[in-house]
């Protein structure tokens, strides 16, 4: 009995002495999840993806006529597109200011994400979480109608807000849900958009499945609450491409900013799908250049 | 007697700590060299052994901590290159050949043989370095290794060929204090 004692006491001084590497340890042991979606935007929502301090992000986002035309019209591009700039600015690596000018009633548009918290890699804040608003002026020139029936200044105004509530499931799955209002001043029917209420309350859906290293597959469903309108719905594909994240997609209506996809003019899925292209580049600001 | 012996024998690993120095923020550049694109990553939380009794090499890298100086650019080297969530670390761990007799204020040539492991890929390694007894009783080591990306798993798509290299050089400064 003694014996086995000392020999496992001997056992136990020798592994002392031969096992004396350093024990593995994390910088940050609530390293961030990163990379929940490719971009700051995911066909036509915002996400959770968050800007850091002194960068921009620019999108370039199109949405063309409806592909049911044929190659006629070549599947709706001689339609005309509506295009949105979009300039982002990271004041903090949480706190994000932009504004964006759509062509579609001239609408342009200030807003801001907040990223209250983020997903951690060891479970700890399962999912992150962000907030947007913004508020849009139409710019359009309406002066061709009798001086009656013109819009002034307020009846202009649209605004919205959002919370952002995402996760990445696996490496390969993330999924956001993006409860959302918009409110319009006045919704004149000479604005392009279908509804006439002022309130709308919308429950927006984003997915993303990467199929490969640097692309994914993308959804977007918003179904509306609080109107009988038909719901936004959009399937697409992300390529990452160096800097350059590209976004191609086919969506229901063309509506860019966030109160014009809550307001309607969606068309039937798979009938009349329209195709629609993102580019988004992230650009450091105010970098030292290296040697 | 034995009972001596037996005691002694807890007490080596203890009395070895006299040749133990540590390091928790020992600086790592790399740098990468293609045609289209030339950018250094950096980190300064290396840590590390050199056990002078033992002949025992060992160093670790946060691999979360590099930073290229665009955030982008850093979340697609931990996302999709080394994949740190599930490789977070760099990993040394050899011997030096021959362990140098050092001498306050001089500097020697060293090479080291061991085992590196990144992306999971452990491959055995020959490190070329320099190390100086400083006359503080503090220890300076220096190397500058290469690394190929492919032979750890490393794959570098046709698209980014040009701006990310095949080739990676690396750059280590680190003083060690001895342990107390």
């Amino acid at each position: 009995m003694r014996k086995i004692f000392l020999f496992f006491a001997f056992l136990l001084g020798l592994t002392s002495t031969s096992f004396s590497q350093l024990e593995r340890q994390l910088a940050n042991e609530n390293q961030a999840v990163e990379l929940i979606f490719h971009a700051p935007r995911h066909i036509n929502l915002l996400t959770v993806e968050p800007l850091e301090k002194k960068t921009m992000h620019f999108a370039i986002m199109h949405t063309f006529g409806t592909l049911n035309g044929g190659i006629e019209n070549l599947f709706g591009l001689d339609n005309g597109a509506n295009i949105q700039f979009s300039f982002e600015f990271g004041l903090s690596d949480k706190f994000s200011l932009g504004v964006s000018r759509a062509s579609r009633d001239k609408v342009y548009q200030a807003f801001g994400r907040y990223h209250l918290f983020e997903q951690t890699q060891n479970g700890k804040m399962p999912f992150s979480l962000s907030l947007a608003g913004g508020a849009g002026v139409i710019t359009n020139n309406y002066s061709f109608f009798p001086v009656a029936e013109q819009p002034v200044f307020g009846d202009r105004l649209n605004y919205f807000g959002q919370v952002m509530l995402a996760r990445k499931f696996s490496g390969k799955i993330s999924f956001q849900l993006s409860p959302t209002f918009a409110y319009f001043n006045n919704p004149l029917p000479i604005f392009q958009i279908e509804g006439d209420q002022n309130f709308y309350l919308a429950l927006g859906m984003s997915g993303k499945w990467k199929v490969t290293d640097r692309s994914s597959l993308t959804l977007q469903y918003i179904p509306n609450l609080n109107s009988d309108l038909r719901s936004n719905f959009g399937i697409g594909w992300d390529v990452e491409a160096g800097g350059h994240v590209f976004q191609m997609y086919f969506v229901t209506s063309q509506a860019l900013t966030e109160p014009y996809l809550l307001a309607g003019g969606n068309g039937v899925p798979g009938e009349e799908f329209r195709l629609g292209f993102n580019v988004n580049r992230i650009f450091a600001l105010g970098q030292k250049k290296r040697k | 007697m034995r009972r001596l012996i037996f005691i002694a024998w807890f007490f080596i690993p203890i009395l070895g700590f006299s040749q133990e120095y540590l390091t928790k923020n020992g600086s790592v550049v790399f740098l990468s060299k293609a045609p289209l694109n030339e950018f250094e990553g950096k980190s300064n939380s290396l840590n590390g052994l050199i056990d002078l009794e033992k002949n025992l090499l060992d160093f670790y890298l946060d691999l979360n901590t590099l930073n290229t100086g665009i955030g982008l650019r850093d979340k697609h080297m931990r996302e999709n290159y080394l994949e740190t969530e599930k490789f977070p670390f760099a990993e040394f761990t050899g011997k030096m050949e021959p362990v140098p007799d050092l001498k306050a204020g001089q500097s020697y040539p060293v090479r080291a043989r061991g085992k590196f492991k990144i992306h999971g890929v452990e491959r055995e390694i020959l490190v070329q370095g320099t190390i100086t007894m400083r006359s503080d009783k503090r220890l300076d080591l220096n190397s500058e290794f290469t690394i190929l990306l492919n032979d750890y798993q490393i794959e570098i798509p046709k698209l980014v060929f040009y701006e990310l290299a095949p080739e990676q050089k690396v750059t280590i400064n680190a003083t060690l204090s001895p342990k107390k």
